[in-house]
């Protein structure tokens, strides 16, 4: 048996064109790689799209993908992500489904209060396939709650269990502040357990629990992942041996300067040495300047005539960070560092603490993510502004559960 | 009810004659007027009394004995009654109570105390329930609480001879403390029997969420897997944990500078240091590192086969302390380490908690922060005089000064007597249950926050469950009756109801 496993894809994660067309490239990328190794079937751990209706590029071009594996034979078995989960339950992934070009694994029934998931058989290899669907901060916590794990525990065969959820005891320390789930929430006794949603290339196995495995994002999706990874990955399983996959759809150069007593002339010289003679073909340079200057100010950095520069070298993309500089008139100011997502997060729990709603506060939480994450759904391409606006209002409303109100 | 009369004695030592139809018992709570108040007092003696003197009743007993003569005394309830010495525990005025510091009526009725006598033991802010006030060993239908917020931060020590109910009385505490927002538990479990992995337990909690379990084996579903990444381990944390020697403790320190959270790796890998050590001291560093944390090393890699790991685990203890600092009960399971290794744990958690708060008291945090209750099973592990006197540890630190930083240690113990005076001073409320043995006893008294020097008969003669809560935030030491945790959690158990959504799983 073999199988690729692929997750975080983020297919329409960048806001610039260039960047955005690689997240593409990487899937296209990744799916070739599959035929050429003739993988018996693609696992993707949600999030293959950044929102659940994705823009038209990048479905168009997923679909393409999509089309190409299934004419090869090569069927897709997708759970949602954070991401492209919708909790009005309108997500592309549907529509995909509905045309047959993935099999979404969760699927089930309640019984009792209890989430009993059922397995979906690959036909060519007999593999069994389920998973649970992963939400904004580990907002599935419920479900794997509610999870009936004995009837899938007691489950024959070859079984393969996909989720989108960080794991306590495999979380990173750079990771730590970020929602996760102990792996004693996850059915035991599985062959393979396809993690998504940490972007960290990891493989490990624990007591009960062999191959639990995150296969990281297919492209970096943001500039310390750029940094970090440098690039995108997936791993393959061929009976037993499991093999991370590198895709590389672009070069990555960073540069990380320390700007400690140093003056902006300082910190322009050691810039352009480290880039003189040399040419940045098909290359994303990041820039990251971190410290505090001896003198002079951030803007003293002549940083546009360094990108200027780069690109005159045939550079791809150009990006900076300096939100670790700082000037010593300012050394007291304390620069959040936290992601838009993380901000978000704690907003919200600030205001739930005032809240006078007679509901409870995970509840609450819930609501307010859900219904943050579908007003900032954007007006497709054709949609006319009333259609937008109508479908805006109806997933509002069936998000917060008011249908019977309004409708 | 009345139940005798003051006949008697002297301040903290009354005699009262016990009316025929009455029966007193050693621990009973009684009532008696002054003009202005009542006045409460407590049995804490019961001898015989006659008006026969004691050769006719020898004579009298020998001839039903002996001659089994029908004889019958005149008015026998007249005659023989019981004399009971009382303390006093309290003056009542209205709502209000305050020491005692007279004597009630000479000749005064005594009545067995009722719910009305008691109304200045009020419910006070967050509340921490403890059980039934206790007269004797009749229970009343008045909830015993005090402050959590204060007793957590100020330590509780519950002494207590095995099968007295130890246990059954942390895992009430800890059931009543889970869910408010007032206090965090760090529960080191050397009995894994918090949790209630296979019986009633924590898990059961309505709660339940505010409940987490870290354990090495098995965890059931939503515990965590009990892992420690070495990098987290720190020399202070080893303090109170193994005995180093000065160099090599010297060593340790020399290697923690060079090589940082990779030091562990470094001693067990050899690597050279600048500064030299006598090759012998490193040895049994490092021999010492490797028994404890259960690491072998082969070649250039080091084999973890226990909770120490050199890969993942990288933020239990920051998860530990999240959790703590999120109002939560922490269990650890540690019930398959050996001693050192689970206060090497303990030590790990704690210091970091500590440090935490001292950071947010510098920082003009703390008020806002839940105060945090560390439970320790066999105290003098870590509280004895014996291991204070190999060095300090961070319990002895959070004993001594914890409650400035809003952290308290709840020490339980058979042997009270093996922990140091000035740290069982330091502990300003204690649980007091059964007590056989008198040294122990003795170490208790001598250091309550009420004056229990006539209390040593009614702590030995305390049954399972029944409890004297000496306490600084207690006005006097009372007597209860610990709910029998199984009770507790089948009254309090609440069916879920919450219907949840399950959208984005597929019906089929």
């Amino acid at each position: 048996m073999k199988f690729a496993h692929l997750a975080d894809c983020h297919i329409g994660a960048w806001r610039d064109p260039r960047l955005r067309q690689l997240n593409i490239k990487a899937f296209e990328r990744a799916a070739d790689i599959c035929i050429d190794k003739k993988v018996d079937f693609v696992l993707i751990s949600g999030d293959l799209f950044n929102t659940s209706l994705p823009a038209i590029d990048g479905l168009k071009a997923a679909v393409k993908t999509l089309k190409q594996l299934k004419q090869k034979g090569i069927r897709i078995y997708i759970i949602a992500g954070s991401h492209d989960f919708s909790p009005s339950g309108k997500t592309m992934l549907d529509v995909l489904e509905e045309a047959e070009l993935v099999v979404n694994v969760v699927k089930g029934n309640v019984e009792d209060e209890k989430l009993k998931l059922r397995f979906t058989v690959d036909e060519k290899t007999g593999a069994k396939i389920t998973g649970m669907l992963g939400k904004r901060a580990m907002l599935e916590k419920t479900y794997y709650e509610r999870l009936d794990l004995e009837l899938l525990e007691k489950e024959e065969g070859f079984k393969i269990f996909m989720f989108h959820t960080a794991l306590t005891e495999l979380k990173p320390k750079s990771l730590e502040k970020m929602d996760s789930s102990p792996v004693s929430m996850l059915p035991k006794g599985f062959d393979y357990y396809a993690g998504g949603h940490v972007h960290i290339v990891k493989e490990t196995s624990l007591e009960g629990y062999k191959n639990i495995v995150y296969p990281g994002p297919l492209f970096p999706t943001s500039f310390s992942e750029l940094e970090e990874l440098g690039r995108g990955t997936f791993y393959i399983y061929d009976d037993g041996k499991i093999e991370c996959m590198p895709v590389q759809v672009i070069n990555i150069l960073s540069l990380r300067i320390d700007c400690n007593h140093k003056t902006p002339d300082q910190i322009e010289q050691e810039l352009k040495r480290e880039i003189q003679n040399k040419e940045f073909i098909n290359t994303i340079i990041t820039i990251r300047l971190k410290g505090t200057l001896k003198s002079g100010k951030i803007s003293d950095i002549p940083l546009k005539e360094i990108f200027d520069e780069l690109y005159e070298k045939s550079a791809f993309f150009v990006m900076k960070n300096t939100s670790g500089l700082l000037t010593k008139d300012f050394e007291e100011i304390k620069i959040s560092q936290h992601s838009v997502e993380e901000i978000e997060d704690n907003l919200i729990q600030e205001h739930i603490a005032q809240s006078k709603l007679d509901i409870d506060k995970a509840e609450q939480l819930e609501l307010v993510k859900n219904l943050l994450k579908t007003l900032n759904a954007e007006k497709q391409e054709g949609e006319r502004n009333i259609d937008f606006e109508s479908r805006l209002k109806q997933e509002a409303i069936d998000t917060i559960k008011l249908d019977k109100e309004f409708n | 009810m009345v139940k005798g009369r003051i006949i008697g004695g002297e301040f903290g030592n009354i005699l009262v004659r016990q009316k025929s139809d009455a029966e007193l018992e050693l621990g009973e709570l009684l009532v008696a007027s002054t003009p202005q108040s009542k006045i409460l007092m407590q049995v804490i003696d019961l001898v015989y009394g006659s008006q026969i003197s004691q050769q006719n009743l020898e004579l009298i007993s020998g001839m039903k004995l002996e001659e089994d003569a029908d004889l019958e005394l005149m008015d026998e309830n007249l005659r023989n009654y019981n004399l009971a010495a009382l303390k006093n525990l309290i003056t009542i005025k209205g709502d209000s109570a305050r020491l005692s510091k007279s004597l009630p009526s000479f000749f005064s009725e005594v009545k067995q105390v009722e719910k009305e006598d008691i109304k200045f033991l009020t419910k006070p802010k967050n509340p921490l329930y403890l059980g039934k006030l206790r007269s004797g060993s009749k229970t009343l239908d008045v909830d015993i609480f005090l402050n959590g917020e204060d007793v957590f931060s100020h330590h509780i020590l519950i002494p207590a001879t095995t099968g007295k109910g130890k246990s059954n009385l942390t895992s009430c505490v800890l059931w009543n403390s889970t869910g408010n927002d007032y206090c965090g538990n760090l529960v080191l479990d050397p009995h894994d029997e918090y949790y209630g992995r296979n019986n009633l337990g924590l898990k059961d909690h309505p709660n339940k969420d505010r409940v987490s379990y870290y354990t090495p084996k098995n965890p059931p579903q939503g515990a965590k897997t009990l892992r420690i990444n070495i990098k987290s381990l720190k020399p202070p944390h080893f303090n109170g944990v193994a005995a180093f020697s000065d160099a090599q403790r010297q060593a340790i320190s020399a290697y923690y500078r060079a090589f940082k959270e990779n030091w562990i790796e470094a001693v067990l890998l050899e690597k050279p240091l600048k500064v030299k050590f006598h090759e012998d001291t490193l040895a049994v560093v490092a021999r010492r590192l490797i028994s404890l944390l259960d690491i072998e090393v082969d070649e250039e890699n080091l084999v973890c086969n226990d909770i120490f790991v050199d890969n993942g685990a990288e933020t239990t203890t920051n998860d530990i302390c999240d959790e703590l600092e999120n109002s939560k009960t922490v269990i650890i399971d540690t019930s398959n380490f050996s001693g050192a290794v689970e206060i090497l744990v303990g030590s790990l958690v704690s210091t970091e908690i500590f440090r935490r708060y001292r950071n947010y008291k510098m920082k003009g945090q703390l008020k806002d922060k839940p105060v945090i209750s560390i439970i320790i099973e066999e105290a003098p592990r870590v509280l004895g005089k014996e291991v204070l006197e190999q060095g300090p540890n961070v319990f002895a630190s959070i004993a001594r000064e914890g409650r400035k930083f809003r952290i308290g240690l709840t020490a339980i113990t058979q042997l009270p007597s093996l922990i140091p005076r000035e740290i069982l001073a330091n502990m300003n409320t204690k649980i007091i249950l059964g007590i056989e043995m008198a040294p122990e006893r003795q170490s208790i008294i001598e250091s309550a926050a009420q004056d229990l020097s006539s209390d040593n008969r009614t702590i030995a003669s305390l049954d399972v469950g029944e409890a004297i809560i000496s306490s600084n935030f207690a006005k006097f030491a009372i007597p209860v009756k610990i709910p029998l945790f199984e009770e507790l959690v089948k009254q309090n158990q609440k069916k879920e109801d919450v219907q949840i959504n399950f959208s984005g799983v597929k019906v089929v």
